[in-house]
């Protein structure tokens, strides 16, 4: 193998790696994960799907994989989900029981770490791999095959019904700079129903690199929110692979709020007649931050239903991306699918790449995709101040009535407000400066 | 409470549009700036306001005896001066509630008064909208967003009752309403007359002053108002028209 430079550090610490207690088809699984990300190497410009990501602050530093114990203390209070839930807490890449509840899981349920399931149910860690892993083109989930070690795994059983929403915090604590790869599994069985709440967050200049593989089987639903909330100086890649089964529903939201760099794969092909697809986001970046949001949606099966929205706050010299894809195929007739991204740049010096695109080769179809860039509204600015409201909390509030916007798909309402606090909290860590 | 002396102002490119505005308003007095299109009606307006876009080249605006033109657009609201809008702005997103709770509440701050918690605000809302005799339809909405032309007018009157300005501007709050919207307007707009308050009707049209009987009446044209009188001004206005000032 021809180790290219940026690889090398992970490809090194690979092959000192202490693995000896793993079965050994995941050992395998690893090593022909690892081949194909020294192989690929890190994605570059070149390649339209990585264009507008400056890649320099993960190539600056090394990242080593390290994940911590799970023991370091947190005072999860900012951003626990109010309400009871079925907690599991992971902790610089690694599950905190001291800080999880589980709580009472009904019939049918199964949730746990990622670690604990290999030793307990070994075949949904080896669904939670997919043959992309080795061959594909998204190097930093072959990466993180290679080195997961912990993670979750939600499983229902058919008809199961979770009443309590799903609460993963992903915590990082402060330290020298190291990566933690997490790999998920979420498998809803047929009819059955589940609320997943993610929030990643904490300290430090960590590359957090998490993959999850989601099945939703026959009438299944998921509502699926995740918070990036990590520090400015942090480093955070997402992929997430769904298969959405007939007349299943997923609902899926991100709010991009941390991050020095990060990016968000969403991969979702809509397999089975009638399934329906609500994909929606949004992104406040400051600073020097870079957020990219890529959708790829396919729609592979008749009658299926895609809404997308994601909405783009950028001030000071930030920059967000939107790549959206929808590709309709030839047996996806009376598909009805459209999606929008919609900016508001703060400053002159912030920026805005979108991209929307759109492939159908069916011929009975309703789709449709649009972008806009805009500033805020300066009517509207000053209609707010006459009546005695300060420039700062105007734009504050004109900012929030912007972003906000997307949630409205989000559901229970307690998801809603959860990501909404957040929203207002990133607005009340004060107003943009630079203009 | 508002002294208008030789006001000039022009707009960004460069055009004069007004040319020496003389106006006087005591507290307690409604006064009615009528004028054709293009006489300065809207700018006269948008100055006293702040609104971007315009430029005094000379004279001066005097409110209570401070330097109007001085303050920011949210600090003459603080200090007591509102603007009903020709056109008010549709702000999507923004709760209308969430709106004057926020506007109300910057205002007592500004005056050193305690802020109202929800309970206290909805209790002041419910005052008023039976002072003004309307419905809560528009609260849960947002500021102005799909409303009809009526409601935009409703909810700059109500804006105005629950904000008790010392100093209204009321911009063309007449145009574009049928006949029992502008009754309503104008109940409103009586209802809010005060021995404290002052306000300031701009109209193209005398039919506001058959509901709302001004102390005076203004002729504004060409930028300068070039004639003053009592109710019976409005009236011979309507029967001879602005020919007799058009180029004055």
């Amino acid at each position: 193998m021809i180790v290219k430079a940026e690889t090398a550090p992970y490809v090194e610490a690979f092959a000192q790696r202490d693995g000896t207690d793993e079965p050994h088809w995941l050992a395998a699984r690893r090593a022909a994960a690892l081949a194909n990300f020294g192989d690929k190497g890190f994605p570059t410009r070149r390649q339209e799907a990585w264009r507008f990501t400056d890649l320099r602050p993960l190539q600056r530093a090394a990242f080593p994989p390290v994940s911590g114990d799970g023991s370091a203390p947190f005072a999860l209070d900012a951003y626990r989900c109010p309400g009871a839930t079925h907690r599991l807490v992971l902790v610089d890449g690694k599950v905190a029981p001291a800080l999880s509840d589980l709580g009472a899981l009904p019939e049918g349920a199964f949730l746990a770490s990622t670690a604990e399931t290999l030793a307990e149910a070994p075949d949904l860690v080896a669904a939670a791999l997919e043959e992309s892993d080795a061959q594909g083109n998204q190097p930093f989930a072959s990466l993180n095959a290679a080195f997961f070690t912990d993670g979750f795994v939600l499983a229902l059983e058919p008809e199961t019904v979770l009443e309590r929403p799903i609460e993963i915090l992903h915590l990082t604590s402060a330290g020298a700079p190291r990566s933690h790869h997490v790999r998920n599994l979420v498998r809803l069985g047929t009819g059955s129903r589940a609320v997943l709440l993610e929030t990643y967050a904490g300290a430090g200049a960590h590359w957090t690199n998490s993959v999850t593989a989601l099945h939703l089987r026959e009438g299944a639903a998921l509502h699926h929110a995740r918070l990036q909330d990590e520090s400015a100086e942090a480093l955070h890649f997402a992929v997430n692979r769904a298969h959405v089964g007939r007349q299943a529903r997923y609902r899926s939201f991100v709010l991009t709020l941390g991050g020095r760099l990060s990016r968000q794969d969403m991969l979702v092909r809509l397999d089975g007649e009638g399934a329906e697809l609500a994909l929606d986001g949004a992104y406040l970046l400051r600073g020097e931050q870079e957020a990219t949001n890529a959708t790829f949606v396919d729609h592979a099966a008749p009658g299926c239903t895609t809404r997308e929205l994601f909405k783009g706050v950028v001030a000071d010299r930030a920059h967000g991306v939107f790549l959206g894809s929808i590709s309709v195929r030839p047996e996806a007739q009376k598909t009805d699918a459209h999606q929008l991204n919609k900016n508001l740049l703060l400053s002159r010096r912030a920026t805005v790449d979108t991209k929307p695109e759109l492939e159908i080769l069916a011929d009975d179809v309703k789709c449709s995709h649009g972008a806009t860039v805009g500033d805020l509204d300066e009517a509207a600015l000053f209609y707010l101040r006459t009546r005695g409201i300060a420039e700062g909390e105007a734009r504050r509030m004109l900012i929030e009535a912007f972003a906000a916007d997307a949630l409205e798909r989000v559901e229970p309402a307690a998801l809603r407000a959860y990501l909404a606090h957040h929203l207002q909290a990133w607005l009340g860590r004060g107003e943009e400066g630079g203009r | 409470m508002l002294e208008i002396r030789n006001l000039h102002a022009r707009i960004a490119d460069g055009r004069e549009i007004l040319n020496g505005v003389e106006l006087v308003v005591g507290a307690g007095e409604v006064h009615a700036i009528m004028g054709p299109n293009g006489s300065g009606k809207s700018t006269l307006a948008g100055v006293l306001s702040g609104r971007p876009g315009y430029e005094v080249t000379e004279g001066s605006v005097l409110y209570q005896g401070q330097d109007l033109l001085a303050l920011s657009p949210d600090a003459r609201a603080r200090a007591g001066v509102f603007l009903a809008f020709q056109y008010p702005v549709e702000i999507p997103g923004v709760n209308n509630m969430y709106f004057l709770r926020a506007a109300l509440n910057s205002l007592r701050r500004a005056r050193g008064a305690n802020e109202l918690d929800a309970g206290q605000f909805l209790k002041a809302v419910r005052a008023k909208l039976k002072l003004l005799e309307i419905g809560d339809d528009l609260l849960q909405r947002a500021v102005n967003a799909g409303f009809s032309g009526g409601e935009k007018k409703r909810n700059e009157i109500f804006q105005m009752a629950m904000l008790e300005p010392k100093l209204a501007i009321l911009d063309e709050t007449d145009s574009g309403l049928d006949i029992d919207a502008l009754k309503l307007v104008a109940g409103g707009i009586n209802k809010l007359r005060a021995p404290d308050r002052a306000m300031v009707l701009i109209t193209h049209y005398q039919r506001l002053l058959d509901y709302v009987v001004p102390d005076r009446v203004h002729v504004l044209s060409g930028g300068r108002i070039v004639k003053s009188g009592d109710k019976t001004l409005a009236a011979e206005l309507e029967r001879h028209g602005y020919a007799a000032y058009e180029a004055a």
